[in-house]
């Protein structure tokens, strides 16, 4: 049947599923089969409010997780705690499964009962910017907006007047819109960290938009595909060597751009200005905590050290609270993006976060989330 | 009024079995050292946490010192050996936030390298007095 | 394991924060991100972080036993049928509808509902357009020169972001206030007298300041001529989530403020008090629960448990403010949406009116209602240079002013850690007190031992965010030692 490894090209069964989902409805078809035989109690999945919005939801209704909605990209949201003590099956883009291993490997979620169906991902959005976006730079009114998709670097909207617009992504970003910053020069776009990896590229001649490519990464893998095949749910297929190119291609593409754009962003900063520089970033802070509850990294809860050694009454000219998270993630932060999006006074905490991390992790040669069997540096010395 | 020379503030971690002995040691051996440093007794190095280290610059540390056993010599085992994983980081950390190096130092000492602390202690302080004040020290702390 | 997940507005204050809440089977409620509400981008200050802490579930009671709902309405009804010298509150921190629904239950009484905002009430009515008319967040950042009479970190946090946005773009930021604002780039301690030669204001401008139940009226008599003389916007702050929406509900009505209510009680003159979240024991400033003792009739109608529900004859618990069926209107004018839909408190307030002679409605008629009283269009300023007194300033000699900074955590008396007072370095160095030690102040309300935190106010001045057991107004006369 299915083996570790294939690279496959399937679809829902179901023509409406096929045609709703992104490209072919195979992982809701996935997700809806593994709820409906039994291999999990519940689905984790988004639930479509409009274009800009959805929420993620916990559900054990198959008509539910068929009736969700495709791809948002500007819906930026991190899925891995809402799996954290159940028992889910759930979609996942790189970063997603990334914070899922993350919290294994903390003994927060337990893999051998979570399946995670990677998604590939070019990068996401944010919801405001991109409504302004679109009116200042596609001239289209946001309410319009019935659909997007990204295609060969373009970020193209289609609208209600079956009109499509497209328009080159560096151009947006140059503009200062466009994808989130850590986005940008985030260099995994391949979910090889999750027990399926699907996404659009590497699909084409009749079945392009009407089919998803699928590697199969383990054992669980094999069995979310063997379970929707023998649920009715899907078809597969061998992909073409072709296919598997144009894929590696994209992907290659994909992360060289995330390379570059890793210098423009991370910028040089001059060593007699660095501690100006962190000062002033920092200065604004109003002691939300929203940046630890929203990273899917953090497992501490409400005991953790880094509230514990900071109060509000400190006098400190930096946080306390944010110098120990920016000590005790530079190993494990997969900079996803999420603390920067919360942040109320709009401090981009994940570029300050990147600054300790990245260099610590390459030092160490170690990247966080992609196996659980690897410890965290931190953890390194441990008596046997 | 003759205004005091500027006194370094430095704290050192020292761990019970090994470096808090040898501070003892300098002391009896009437070594001389300067008198900025404020001695932190854990039983071990490995109880040192960096964010203690944070919270010292924060309080207005001019320096910190993590001292320990020599590795091997951890009284409990391999204490020391979590000390230099977590120190790395430490050290990393404090460069790229802009603290000047020289106010950051590791160093394992024996109970009876009484010399040898009495002279990382000169050190340090002529280094430090030369850098000046912390930039991380809070307001109304000299 | 079933979730409830509702589209709300964040009740801390008026400025229209989104977000969702999360309630499980069990009835533990967590809060999620709403990135794309146009307030706040899904951001949420700490209050709205700990809102959790802040909703519970009101229990409904009879003379302090607890009842059905059904039964605290036909109590209340019998209670309330030819009652006396009733008085109402709604400070507006619960939905437009259920308020209008109160004003209805007031019109079967007799009266009218106080939304306890006492500035109004001393300004003449040209002014009011003015004071409760907002302007879009995004006007903040567009300002070229702005005028802060707020803390901006405390009071308001998400208008830092646009503070900040307003200054990438050139903007000049002066603040007029107690304490130095990190993000100004200056802070003046200047008097009324000197705001329009000091502040160099234009038609380009912005001034942004609050109006709350404890406000200064002179004082905002003083800014509302600023805007007049120099041209400039002016935004006044609101600090309940449908301040705004009250203020449009209550035009043309009559209405005291909430330190005239309390005085009425104690008089004697008020004998009824009726209710509508909120909670005056948690409104004001310390020694309100004697006074309510005075009461022949405390009628609390609420949707979470607070000091008050403890001391009233009757209770009628509604459900929490995230589940109702219902609209708030937000500092911008803007109206934003639960999405619940539960209308117990509506249903509540219809009973009610009906056993009092009044007419039954629904949330739908209701909501048409409050729809048809929105304000279409702000013009501009319509009043004339008003005449106002000079404020007092400076403290005694040998003593300080301990001052409220009202915030979201302030008005709900919510717990935080927030439990310390500010001060300046003269002060720490004068009373000789120990780095991460205490002060000890004493008012005419007793002594207090508690933490103090270093920050650039001016000499004599202390700063509270939190309500102190100590303290007797917006503004308390204490003596300061080290201990």
């Amino acid at each position: 049947m299915v083996a570790v490894g294939d690279m496959l090209v399937g679809y829902a069964t179901d023509g409406g599923v096929r045609k709703r989902g992104a490209s072919g409805g195979l992982v809701t078809a996935v997700l809806a089969a593994a709820l409906e035989k039994g291999l999990v109690e519940n689905v984790v999945v988004m639930k479509h409010i409009n274009e800009f919005e959805a929420v993620p939801i916990i559900t054990d209704d198959v008509e539910v997780v068929l009736a969700s909605t495709g791809s948002l990209h500007s819906v930026p949201v991190n899925l891995a705690k809402y799996a954290v003590g159940r028992k889910v099956a759930m979609p996942a883009k790189p970063c997603d499964a990334q914070a899922v291993i993350e919290q294994a490997k903390r003994g927060m979620i337990d893999l051998d009962n979570t399946y995670v169906v990677g998604l590939n991902c070019g990068g996401s959005m944010h919801p405001v910017t991109t409504k302004k976006m679109l009116v200042e730079m596609y001239d289209i009114d946001p309410e319009d907006v019935i659909g997007e998709e990204i295609e060969k670097g373009k970020l193209i909207f289609k609208t209600k007047d079956g009109n499509e617009k497209g328009i080159a992504i560096d151009e947006l970003e140059e503009a200062g819109f466009g994808r989130r910053d850590s986005c940008r020069y985030c260099t995994i776009k391949i979910p090889v960290n999750a027990d399926l990896a699907c996404g659009n590229w590497g699909v084409i001649g009749d079945l392009a938009g009407s089919a998803t490519f699928c590697q199969v990464m383990n054992d669980k893998g094999v069995r979310l595909l063997e379970n929707a095949i023998e649920a009715g749910r899907i078809e597969v297929q061998p992909a073409s060597e072709k296919a598997i190119a144009i894929r590696e291609k994209v992907n290659t593409a994909m992360v060289n751009l995330g390379n570059t754009l890793e210098g423009k962003i991370l910028t040089e900063i001059p060593d007699e200005a660095r501690i100006q520089y962190y000062l002033d970033q920092m200065a604004n802070c109003i002691d939300c905590g929203a940046c630890k509850e929203v990273c899917p990294v953090c497992a501490c809860g409400e005991d953790s050290k880094c509230t514990m050694f900071h109060s509000l009454v400190d006098d400190y000219s930096m946080s306390m609270y944010h110098l120990v998270r920016l000590l005790h993630l530079s190993d494990s932060c997969i900079a996803c993006g999420q603390c920067s999006d919360v942040c109320p006074s709009d401090i981009p905490i994940t570029i300050l976060q990147s600054r300790f991390a990245i260099p610590a992790q390459r030092k160490r040669e170690y990247t966080p989330g992609m196996n659980v069997d690897e410890t965290p540096p931190f953890f390194e010395v441990i008596l046997k | 009024m003759v205004e005091k020379e500027w006194e370094p503030k430095i704290v050192a971690f020292c761990c019970n079995w090994c470096s808090y002995g040898g501070a003892d040691t300098a002391g009896m051996g009437r070594f001389q050292q300067p008198a900025s440093t404020r001695v932190i007794r854990v039983m071990c190095s490995g109880r040192i946490d960096p964010l203690h280290v944070f919270n010292a610059f924060l309080e207005g540390a001019d320096a910190v010192l993590v001292t320990g056993c020599h590795i091997g010599d951890c009284h409990y085992v391999n204490g020391n050996e979590k000390t230099e994983v977590r120190y790395k980081f430490l050290e990393d950390m404090l460069q790229q936030l802009g603290l000047e190096p020289e106010r950051l130092h590791l160093n394992w000492i024996s109970a009876s390298e009484g010399e040898r602390f009495a002279h990382f202690i000169r050190d340090v302080t002529a280094k430090v007095k030369e850098l000046g004040p912390s930039p991380l020290k809070p307001a109304g702390v000299s | 394991m079933k979730e409830m997940i509702y589209q709300t507005v964040c009740p801390g204050c008026n400025m229209g924060c989104g977000l969702y809440i999360r309630e499980n089977d069990e009835g533990t409620v967590a809060i999620d991100f709403m990135k794309s509400s146009p307030a706040n981008l899904g951001k949420l200050c700490r209050f709205g972080m700990q809102l959790p802490h802040h909703y519970s579930k009101a229990t409904s009671m009879v003379d302090g036993v607890e009842s059905s709902i059904d039964d605290a309405i036909q109590a209340a009804s019998t209670k309330l049928k030819g009652a006396k010298d009733v008085a109402m509150l709604s400070v507006g921190a619960t939905t437009s509808e259920e308020h209008l629904a109160f004003t209805k239950v007031a019109d079967a009484l007799g009266t009218v509902v106080n939304t306890g905002m006492g500035t109004y009430a001393e300004l003449p009515p040209e002014c009011h357009a003015t004071v409760g008319h907002g302007i879009p967040l995004e006007d903040v950042e567009q300002a070229s020169k702005i005028a802060l009479f707020i803390d901006p970190y405390t009071q308001y946090p998400l208008i830092v972001r646009r503070l900040l946005a307003a200054k990438r773009s050139g903007a000049s930021i002066i603040a007029v206030g107690p304490k130095e604002i990190k993000l100004a780039d200056e802070t003046k301690h200047i008097g009324p007298d000197q705001y329009e030669s000091e502040l160099g204001l234009d038609s380009e401008s912005l001034i942004i300041a609050d109006v709350h139940p404890h406000s200064d009226p002179e004082h905002v008599k003083h800014l509302l001529n600023l805007a007049l003389m120099t041209g400039a916007r002016i935004m006044f702050m609101k600090p309940f989530v449908d301040s705004t929406g009250v203020h449009l509900l209550s035009r043309g009505t009559g209405q005291k403020g909430l330190q005239e209510i309390m005085d009425g009680i104690n008089e004697g003159s008020i004998k009824t008090l009726v209710t509508l979240d909120s909670d005056p024991i948690e409104l004001m400033p310390n020694g309100v629960e004697d006074i309510l003792k005075k009461l022949d009739n405390l009628v609390v109608i609420s949707s979470r448990n607070s000091p008050v529900t403890r001391l009233a004859q009757i209770v009628i618990g509604t459900e929490p403010l995230y589940a109702k069926a219902g609209s708030f209107m937000n500092v911008e004018g803007q109206m934003l949406k639960n999405s619940g839909s539960s209308s117990i408190g509506i249903d509540a307030l219809s009973t009610l009116a009906q056993n009092l002679g009044g007419k039954a409605f629904d949330c739908q008629g209701l909501h048409t209602q409050v729809l048809e009283n929105v304000v279409k269009e702000y013009t501009g300023p319509k009043y004339k240079k008003l005449s106002c007194e000079m404020m007092e300033t400076a403290p005694e000699e040998g003593k300080g002013n301990l001052i409220n900074v009202y915030n979201p955590f302030m008005w709900f008396d919510q717990p935080d850690d927030n439990d310390f007072v500010m001060v300046n370095m003269n002060t720490v160095k004068s009373l000789g007190l120990r780095k991460g030690g205490m002060i000890a102040l004493t008012s005419n309300g007793g002594t207090l031992k508690i933490r103090y935190a270093v920050a650039e106010v001016p000499d004599g001045l202390m700063l509270t965010n939190k309500k102190l057991p100590i303290t007797t107004g917006t503004c308390t006369v204490v003596t300061a030692e080290g201990c």
